[in-house]
């Protein structure tokens, strides 16, 4: 047993240094971004090198693609049917786990990155994106089972939904190499981006194959007043809405003060 | 200039806003009404999502409502008890609006069920004040007297009568809290004071003098309005108190040029022209009903399933 052990570690070395092949150095402009009251949507910078294995070696089809992916969170996708003249939320179909914001930039298109396989695999792509197993409901809520190309038809609507709101993004060509190793992608980040955890991803893909990975955090999250507000409205809901309610009252009362002393 | 909505998520332009709490403002005082069933559809329009829209309205309300009824309480034309009946039903009505905002934002149909009651309510009642304001203009333009208002009869069968010295009324409290509770549903599932249906039910269902009509409605609509408010914080979290603010400080101002607007327009004219303001509003969301939207789906939120 021990001795196998060893014959497999030797032999891992063995194999693994020859081969051992380019590698990335990657890092964030930012690893937070808060959200604060003048928050208008940001870009971040994502900068990083390849470091060959072999110094002086020139990389032909050498890709890099940048995958920037926001926190999942459980989505509905509801169509309207019209319903005598008008138009009804009716069918719906809900998946569990949905990124709020999925970016991706490359040096080329992905077409030409690598086979649409391996992009599959290792989820690279809003078309590749894993969002769960999805429940169809009726309009009563009843479950129902819909024929996979009506299914794919809500799970196209919600990307093309998202894509409006800025929220999934494609950039073929926003990766760009300055010189040999040193390349840089920036990261537009809308203002109704959601709050949460962060994950920028950076492939290194060597002639269609990936060769290597990085993933750094990101972390969005509201920011003083912002986070105040927020905190207050979710933890103690009574009292927010109480001091909302009397601000308002009193401005009312200001107003009519006001008015009538002129 | 643009200001982070802490609720809503999203960024908007202070100017924007407060140019609306202007001109929503500046309604309100001219008509005496709260201006609730104006903002909350220019807020979705503005892509503030529905729920928040309509939780954050009511902070709105208060405000108007409160400078209007401390107006009418210095002209003595509030008749509190009537308003305190009425409030009776409405505070019953507000609780049971918010549950069925909730259960109808669940099965995905709040939108819809906001668009229909707007569409419903701002054509029925725009229709009856333009007929009403018409003949109104015409008879003081003939010089003819005004069609005389028919008596309901089986209002004056109903038990539980009390006298509302005020009102110069001897009616059943069965009328005024239903009236309450309904106005006090609507006004939780759309965000609006209620003004606008309270004010025409209480001149044509409880035979109200005019006078006392619009305090009245105010007075009441001050605590429904609070009531609802702190629910849609409680139920759900839904009350942006920076979009709030905004609303409030620019309607504030507007309802002041608003009132002194209305001092130069005869009565009817001016009823006349909100009839109108109310028929495009309704037709406009009618028509939004009927039209096909531009796209089929629309994504939201899933509830976590627990």
């Amino acid at each position: 047993m021990m001795r196998r052990c060893v014959t497999a570690f030797i032999a891992l070395l063995f194999f693994a240094a020859p081969a051992r092949a380019d590698q990335l150095v990657t890092d964030l402009s930012e690893h937070q971004i808060a959200i604060r009251s003048n928050f208008t949507g940001t870009e971040i910078l994502l900068f990083g090198a390849v470091e060959a294995a072999r110094p002086g070696s020139r990389a032909l089809n050498r890709d890099i693609v940048v995958v920037v992916q926001g926190p999942v969170r459980p989505l509905t996708v509801r169509r309207k049917e019209q319903m005598a003249a008008i138009w009804v939320n009716h069918d719906s179909v809900t998946y569990p786990s949905v990124p709020g914001y999925y970016a991706i930039a490359s040096t080329r298109p992905l077409e030409v990155t690598a086979t649409p396989e391996t992009l599959k695999a290792l989820r690279i792509g809003i078309e590749n994106i894993d969002p769960g197993m999805p429940t169809a409901r009726a309009i009563d809520g009843t479950l129902q089972i819909l024929p996979p190309d009506e299914e794919r038809a809500f799970w196209k609507a919600l990307i093309r939904n998202k894509r409006r709101e800025g929220l999934y993004i494609n950039v073929p060509g926003g990766v760009t190499f300055l010189g040999q190793t040193l390349f840089r992608a920036t990261v537009k980040i809308p203002a109704n981006v959601p709050v949460g955890l962060y994950t920028a991803k950076v492939f290194l893909l060597q002639e269609g194959e990936v060769v290597d990975t990085i993933s750094s955090p990101l972390y969005i999250d509201k920011r003083g007043a912002e986070r105040f507000l927020y905190r207050m409205a979710h933890q103690d809901p009574l009292l927010y809405g109480m001091i909302a309610v009397l601000v308002a009252a009193f401005a009312g009362w200001l107003a009519s003060a006001v008015m009538s002393r002129r | 200039m643009q200001i982070y909505l802490p609720i809503a998520e999203l960024p908007v332009s202070i100017l924007t806003i407060l140019a609306m709490g202007v001109a929503v403002g500046f309604l309100s005082g001219m008509f005496g009404i709260g201006g609730g069933f104006l903002m909350t559809p220019l807020l979705i329009f503005l892509g503030i999502p529905p729920a928040v829209a309509v939780g954050t309205q009511t902070t709105q309300v208060v405000a108007s409502s409160v400078t209007g009824a401390l107006a009418h309480f210095a002209r003595k034309s509030i008749d509190f008890k009537m308003g305190g009946v009425l409030l009776l039903g409405g505070i019953a009505g507000s609780v049971s609006g918010i549950y069925i905002f909730k259960l109808l934002a669940a099965v995905g149909q709040i939108d819809l069920a906001i668009s229909v009651i707007y569409v419903l309510f701002l054509s029925v009642i725009g229709a009856m004040m333009m007929v009403e304001s018409v003949q109104a203009i015409r008879a003081a333009r003939g010089g003819g007297s005004a069609p005389k208002r028919k008596h309901h009869s089986w209002i004056h069968g109903l038990p539980f009568k009390v006298r509302f010295r005020r009102s110069k009324l001897y009616i059943s409290v069965i009328p005024p809290i239903l009236v309450g509770y309904f106005v006090g549903t609507l006004s939780a599932i759309m965000g609006v004071g209620g003004g606008f249906i309270m004010i025409p039910a209480m001149i044509y269902l409880l035979r109200m003098p005019t006078n006392v009509v619009i305090g009245t409605s105010f007075f009441q609509i001050v605590f429904v309005a609070a009531l609802t408010g702190v629910m849609h914080s409680l139920e759900n979290q839904a009350v942006d108190i920076v979009l709030g603010f905004l609303l409030v400080v620019g309607s504030v101002i507007g309802a002041q040029y608003g009132v002194r607007a209305a001092e130069k327009m005869p009565a009817e004219q001016l009823r006349a022209l909100l009839a109108a303001i109310l028929l495009l509003i309704g037709m406009r969301l009618g028509y939004d009903l009927v039209s096909t939207p531009p796209d089929l789906y629309s994504v939201i939120e899933a509830e976590p399933q627990s």
